[in-house]
């Protein structure tokens, strides 16, 4: 019986990957809280953004300067990152967060801080973006994705419970507990912030990551009748091995376009592009390396098949 | 051979579905097949959260009701192509394209609808030999017209009166002070009197350029001025001191009409209902709180056969006549066209009752500068990210990877088809989903040509391999795209802004593409494998290496 193209041992070692996933997630942690907590964005806190073009190059100092000079010590400067083939841009993203001022800023305040910019540094015009959000609103966003993500979790486990087995759905939203935080330990350890396209790339994060593990547990659902023969652990490595390369492949062309969104787009949808690129490759990793030992592990622990 | 013609039928439904897709992708142009969303084409969007004083949720037709008067608020502002939904949580969305300032826009539609009752000074018609007409004010430019040439322009305190043929008063006359412009209301002089001073008005209510105007102070009533930001004509005394009045629009007429300040307001009203009274005339009851019964008793008493105007969001709905004072509280609305209307109005008066306040949660500006500049890049990257894949495809699984190049075509065709015909505005978010499904496309593919490999592996001819590995691949695919359907369904049903929009490019390319790889590739491969020549291991992607 030849199940494979491949044969490495990934369930022998399988301690060693838990090991290695624990430790990723405990760096993530310990980011978290020397940071002291993610940098969420004004969707969440509330606050107002402002991106400028100046009309010369100039540097976060000067701009800094003008900020105190107003009273805003705390606000955020940015300079947005243009793509590789420009040079330095002079656009800055300013951020005022609500959280240090009480409320976000009133219109006359933000014309203030736009009409100083432009004597003592010189815009280019109009706001390239301005945003403005309430603290509550962030509350609001984030209960709903709360409850969005709850439901598809629900909705999935029953899926996979009709048809798979209970163990798989287990597995599969424990590697999706993985893939989720994995890549807000990464947000927390760079610093960067947390807004709705986070969110939403998370969101993605989930799906993808299901539908990656889906496969392999598909291929270990048609194998388990061999497992009285061969033993379960041999039927899943096997399994592993047989979908390894449809799971890198398909890892690959889905972070193609990713990652050149990461390198090309601009500020927003790089924020989106980056978590991406983060799930994916932890997607990929947690189906062979995470959910499919916790089967074994399973198995071993409450057995229902032939070890 | 049966099998035969249901692939190329299969093959021949897609020719179709593709020829329609590029029918609405070109309907008009390629560039504009797309609906863009503010984030990519520019403009103001303003989210407002709605609250109210009572303990329950707030009641759906109020809501529809708000979204109605929103609605109106910004036709009133000018702006092309305005839209306002509502959310799953039912806050107001409002977008106005092109529109930088987001100020304007929320202090016309963040006002709660306001209930008036205020005493009807008179009302602004112009008049000569030939016949007479209302004077009608224009919020927004701030002008009275319908005022033409040798006409006087005569403030009469019963418009009903006047068109009845009954007995009425002419209060004052409206003149342009030559000197300053200022339009001004003068004590009526008799027809003889003014002759002498000739002074004319024409169309922009200024006096005509060889005519004098002479005008006593003492006779002065009152100065209309115009602020443009609260767009108000205020009526002022002569030192501009006191505020008297304010012009108004009545609904029912158009008639620019003088109203004294404000009496009661919503704040005071118990409750409206619409109905009929005991004739069957079409009414809408109101019943005042208790310190709005002793006011509206006040009110009543100290002005019997006068006019009370009830004037909702600046505009006179109606303005019944005082026959006896009303102490017990109740008045009502009369002379509405129909049921329905009343009910409106109903609605409306129970909104300023009940203050719903709007409440700003988020507004934000994109510059159109910006919203290129990301449209662009994410097609870039989209594009550039197509390349590679089809490079990878290709190299990887040869004949096979052409297959998924093509299916990846079409997979483009389609979903460009979809989005345009079903006029969704694509975001920024919708861009980032876009890209990640023209990866995930693919996959369906990856499983299918993974399947056939194995089948390949086992000594099968390709046209079996075929066969065995697309029914091995089929549960796979569902399976896996199932499971996405969910999280799509639940972002979609659950997400605010942007996730939404985002949710519906996942959902609609996980559909596309299962439909795509289940039939549109099942049918390719299927007829390929029956010719011999193309269907080799090698054009399936397998190498010696491996199969040894």
């Amino acid at each position: 019986m030849k199940l494979k193209n491949y044969n490495f041992n990934f369930i022998g070692k399988r301690n060693v990957w838990f090991i290695i996933s624990l430790a990723v997630i405990i760096i993530g942690v310990a980011g978290f809280f020397i940071r002291g907590g993610f940098n969420l964005g004004i969707d969440f806190l509330g606050g107002s953004l402002i991106e400028v073009e100046f009309e010369r190059n100039v540097n976060v100092a000067e701009i800094r300067e003008v900020m105190d000079d107003l009273g805003y010590g705390n606000a955020v400067l940015q300079r947005v990152e243009t793509d590789l083939l420009q040079a330095e841009s002079d656009r800055f993203i300013i951020r005022i967060k609500a959280k240090e001022l009480g409320t976000p800023i009133t219109t006359e305040e933000k014309n203030d801080i736009l009409n100083s910019l432009d004597e003592k540094i010189g815009l280019t015009g109009e706001p390239l973006q301005d945003r403005t959000v309430d603290p509550g609103f962030g509350k609001q966003i984030t209960r709903n994705a709360l409850m969005a993500i709850g439901i598809s979790i629900i909705g999935i486990l029953i899926y996979v419970w009709i048809r798979f087995e209970f163990r798989f759905g287990a597995a599969a939203i424990l590697a999706l507990f993985h893939d989720v935080l994995v890549t807000l330990g990464v947000y927390a350890i760079l610093n960067r912030e947390i807004n709705t396209s986070t969110i939403a790339a998370l969101l993605t994060i989930i799906g993808y990551s299901l539908n990656d593990t889906i496969v392999v547990f598909d291929r270990i659902r048609e194998n388990t009748h061999l497992a009285g023969k061969l033993g379960y652990i041999r039927v899943v490595n096997d399994s592993v091995n047989a979908t390894l390369s449809r799971s890198i492949n398909t890892s690959v062309t889905t972070l193609f376009p990713v990652i050149l969104l990461l390198i090309l787009g601009t500020s927003a949808l790089k924020d989106f592009a980056l978590a991406l690129t983060i799930g994916i490759v932890s997607g990929t990793y947690s189906s062979i390396f995470f959910a499919s030992p916790i089967l074994v592990a399973w198995n071993n622990r409450f057995p229902r098949y032939k070890k | 051979m049966r099998n035969k013609k249901v692939h190329i039928s299969i093959i021949i439904i897609f020719i179709i579905i593709i020829g329609v897709s590029f029918y609405y992708i070109f309907r008009d142009s390629i560039s504009n097949s797309i609906k863009l969303g503010l984030d990519l084409k520019g403009g103001t969007q303003i989210i407002l959260r709605p609250t109210w004083s009572g303990e329950e949720e707030i009641p759906s037709e109020y809501l529809e009701e708000t979204t109605r008067i929103i609605r109106e608020r910004i036709d009133r502002l000018g702006v092309s192509e305005p839209l306002v939904t509502r959310d799953s949580l039912n806050n107001f969305i409002i977008q106005l394209p092109g529109v930088k300032d987001p100020d304007t826009a929320k202090e016309v539609i963040g006002k709660t609808a306001e209930l008036e009752f205020r005493l009807v000074a008179g009302t602004l018609i112009s008049i000569d030999e030939q016949g007479w007409d209302v004077v009608q004010f224009d919020y927004e430019e701030g002008k009275l017209t319908g005022i033409s040439d040798d006409k006087k322009v005569l403030l009469i305190n019963d418009i009903n009166k006047f068109i009845a043929g009954e007995s009425f008063e002419v209060i004052a006359e409206l003149l342009t002070d030559t000197e300053s412009g200022e339009l001004l209301l003068v004590e009526y002089e008799e027809e003889g009197d003014r002759e002498s001073t000739g002074e004319e008005t024409d169309k922009e209510g200024n006096s005509g350029a060889d005519s004098e105007v002479i005008i006593d102070p003492e006779k002065v009533i009152g100065k209309l001025i115009y602020d443009p930001e609260t767009r108000e004509m205020l009526v002022f005394d002569y030192e501009e001191e006191n505020v008297e009045g304010e012009i108004l629009v009545d609904s029912r007429t158009g008639a620019a009409t003088l109203v004294e300040p404000v009496l009661l307001t919503g704040k005071d009203l118990a409750k409206a209902v619409a109905g009929y009274d005991s004739y069957g005339a079409i009414r809408i009851a109101l019943s005042f709180k208790d310190e709005g019964v002793e006011k509206f008793a006040e009110v009543t008493s100290k002005n019997i056969g006068r006019n009370l105007a009830i004037v909702l969001d600046e505009k006179i709905e109606s303005s019944p006549y005082i026959k006896v004072p009303i102490d017990d509280g109740e008045a009502e609305i009369t002379g509405i066209d129909s049921i329905e209307e009343a009910k409106n109005i109903e609605i409306v008066l129970q909104l300023g009752a009940l203050p719903v306040t709007l409440h700003s949660e988020e507004s934000s500006t994109v510059g159109p500068t910006l919203g290129m500049d990301s449209l662009n890049k994410g097609i870039y990257a989209g594009v550039a990210g197509f390349i590679l894949i089809i490079i990878f495809m290709v190299s990887y699984y040869r004949g096979l990877g052409a297959v998924s190049a093509l299916n990846l075509i079409i997979y483009i065709i389609i979903f460009w088809g979809i989005i345009a015909g079903i006029g969704a505005a694509l975001t920024l978010p919708g861009i980032a989903g876009i890209i990640l499904t023209i990866g995930m496309a693919v996959d369906a593919n990856v499983i299918i040509f993974e399947r056939i490999k194995e089948e390949i592996l086992k000594e099968k001819s390709p046209r079996i391999a075929v066969g065995d590995g697309f029914k091995n691949a089929l549960r796979t695919i569902v399976d896996s795209n199932v499971t996405t359907l969910i999280t799509a369904a639940a972002l979609y049903r659950f997400g605010t802004g942007p996730i939404k929009g985002f949710a519906l490019t996942l959902g609609l390319g996980v559909i596309i593409s299962m439909v795509i790889s289940l039939l549109f590739t099942r049918s390719v491969l299927f007829l390929m494998s029956g010719v011999p020549r193309i269907a080799t291991p090698g054009f399936l992607g397998v190498r010696k290496r491996s199969s040894a």
